[in-house]
């Protein structure tokens, strides 16, 4: 009986292929397994709401009500960000992937390739449920008039999200268990400076500034802008803040790819990659 | 003088005679290994930035929510939000633990099947893990977020020796209902896959919606209102924040004396941790019978 020869995939259809083949599992897992959406969707939901009775309490304007509920959405991209994309080499780490994905032919830039594709997907499907369901159950009004200009800047912002997403993953590569421990530190204080819950410009222009490094900031706050035209008390003009998104972009796409690059070789050097801790 | 006896030649450890005396060492055994996980990761200087980073930074996004409303103007529902954040790290400190202690020993470590099947109160030790996250992880932010709360932002708090008994008899309850909590969370991580890990922060975002953690219940609609009242949380947080905050801050039972909310906090958390107790043994049966218990699963 002969065996087949299956041509050899090199160039972009190698990438191409290995990061379909790393997106498969996420995306056919959501499929399989459904208890997903109640802790991905369902609870953290009740979570975001949690923080629109706050500013029930307070009495506030509506548009508080809107920018928890855009603050929400963000959020589901961003945990996806933390623990899908940056925490996701060290648990390939502890499953015992880590040495099979660094043997394999194609690098380790398209595997994480497909993984941020599948990880977009479970992130979108969660940002747009809470969009949905908060304002049915809230009766939120958005004054949204450019729709192109919202889809850039979300567009935008993910590019950047999941781009700052491998570059963590590269550090995550060489730690041991403060890999989990600095996915929790990048939780409150994160939603804190990027004003999550509340406009950034509460926390002075200048903190606002220092915080747009994270893609987060100025992503929710030109969403705002789009949404809010008149009231939402903005830190920089939209415009200027989708062209700093978008060098922002550029700059973490060229970091992640030297730091995987210089954080792969230490590992390998210092022999960390199949070291649990 | 005496000779030491070569270990081989001691006699067994005599097994603990009572299941309440064996529960009390797993527990303890459980407790020394998670504080081992929780603390020893890095070192001192970094434990502490992580042990204060996430309280502040939880209760500064409360803070910065109240003056972009109150424009810098200061009322006593600040002291509202100070005192439910400074608390509800012990919850997700708590649950996480303890769903971590199992999802780590399926999941990362492979050593589920060595401790399950050890001679050992199995629910003793998850109590011992959750108590050793209560500890890592909540108590630093107790202290930390309150002293925030008093200095920078001008709180103020009652703080005499029998506010601060009162405060530790009621979260010495609240501790019960934490893990109450965590065996509920551990039952259903027994049968989900790899999206347990978030389960903790799901379920405390959920709960921070029904237990008054950072709100008054008054707002919220009146099924949520009963649904909230049947948690030992809430009772937790409006018993504590009765005895540290003045008599003018909101509060989620306006019409209950505090003496109607320590009873109900001892109610609740007692039929909490009975309603939980048997809803683990449900979980944990089933996962043994669908073969779920050391099932690993990672995509």
């Amino acid at each position: 009986m002969s065996v087949r020869a299956v041509p050899r995939a090199t160039g972009f259809t190698r990438i191409v292929r290995a990061a379909h083949g790393r997106a498969y599992p996420r995306l056919i897992g959501n499929f399989r397994d459904k208890t997903w959406t109640v802790y991905e969707i369902l609870l953290p939901l009740l979570g975001t709401f949690a923080f629109v009775y706050v500013y029930k309490a307070l009495h506030a304007p509506d548009r508080f009500v809107g920018y928890v509920i855009m603050g929400g959405a963000m959020t589901a991209v961003w945990m996806n960000v933390m623990w899908m994309m940056a925490s996701q080499l060290w648990w390939e780490k502890k499953d015992g992937n880590l040495e099979l994905h660094m043997i394999a032919p194609c690098g380790l830039l398209p595997i994480l390739l497909g993984m941020s594709v599948g990880g977009i997907f479970m992130a979108s499907v969660r940002a747009v449920s809470v969009v949905l369901l908060g304002s049915i159950a809230f009766h939120v009004s958005y004054s949204l008039t450019n729709i192109p200009a919202f889809v850039l800047v979300f567009v935008v912002a993910l590019i950047g999200l999941y781009a700052l997403g491998v570059t963590l993953s590269s550090l995550f590569l060489v730690w041991g268990r403060e890999a989990w421990h600095t996915t929790q530190i990048f939780i409150e204080p994160v939603y804190l400076v990027s004003g999550i819950y509340f406009p950034v410009r509460a926390l002075g222009f200048a903190t606002g500034m220092i915080a747009s490094v994270i893609p987060l900031t100025l992503a929710l706050d030109a969403m705002r802008q789009l949404l809010y035209p008149n009231t939402h008390p903005k830190l920089l003009a939209l415009w200027v803040e989708i062209a700093i998104l978008a060098v922002l972009d550029v700059i973490l796409i060229l970091i992640a790819r030297t730091s995987l690059k210089k954080m792969e070789l230490m590992a390998r050097r210092e022999g960390r990659l199949g070291q649990e801790s | 003088m005496a000779r030491a006896v070569p270990v081989l030649a001691q006699p067994a450890p005599a097994p603990p005679r009572s299941t309440a005396a064996r529960s009390v060492d797993s527990a303890s055994g459980g407790f020394w290994l998670g504080w081992k996980i929780e603390s020893n990761w890095t070192d001192p200087f970094r434990f502490i930035t992580y042990q204060i980073a996430r309280p502040v930074g939880g209760a500064l996004i409360l803070v910065f929510m109240y003056y972009a409303v109150a424009g810098g103007r200061r009322g006593p529902v600040l002291g509202f939000f100070v005192v439910g954040t400074a608390f509800w790290p012990l919850v997700v400190g708590g649950v996480q633990a303890t769903v971590r202690g199992v999802l780590e020993d399926r999941e990362a470590y492979r050593t589920i099947r060595a401790i399950y099947t050890a001679p050992i109160s199995y629910r003793g030790y998850l109590v011992g893990r959750s108590l050793a996250g209560i500890a890592a992880m909540g108590s630093a932010a107790v202290f930390v977020t309150l002293v925030v709360g008093r200095v920078f932002l001008g709180v103020h708090l009652t703080l005499t020796p029998s506010s601060i008994a009162l405060t530790v008899v009621a979260t010495a309850f609240g501790v019960g209902g934490i893990l109450a909590v965590g065996l509920v969370s551990v039952g259903a991580a027994f049968s989900t896959s790899h999206e347990s890990w978030s389960m903790p922060e799901a379920i405390g975002a959920a709960l921070y919606l029904v237990c008054g953690a950072i709100f008054p219940l008054t707002v919220l609609p009146a099924a949520l209102r009963a649904l909230g009242a049947g948690f030992p949380l809430t009772w937790w947080l409006e018993a504590v924040r009765r005895v540290l905050l003045p008599a003018a801050t909101p509060r989620s039972f306006p019409w209950a004396s505090t003496g109607y909310v320590f009873a109900m906090l001892a109610v609740t958390t007692a039929g909490a941790l009975v309603l939980a107790a048997s809803l683990f043994a449900y979980a944990e049966r089933r996962a043994r019978r669908l073969g779920t218990l050391d099932k690993e699963t990672s995509f």
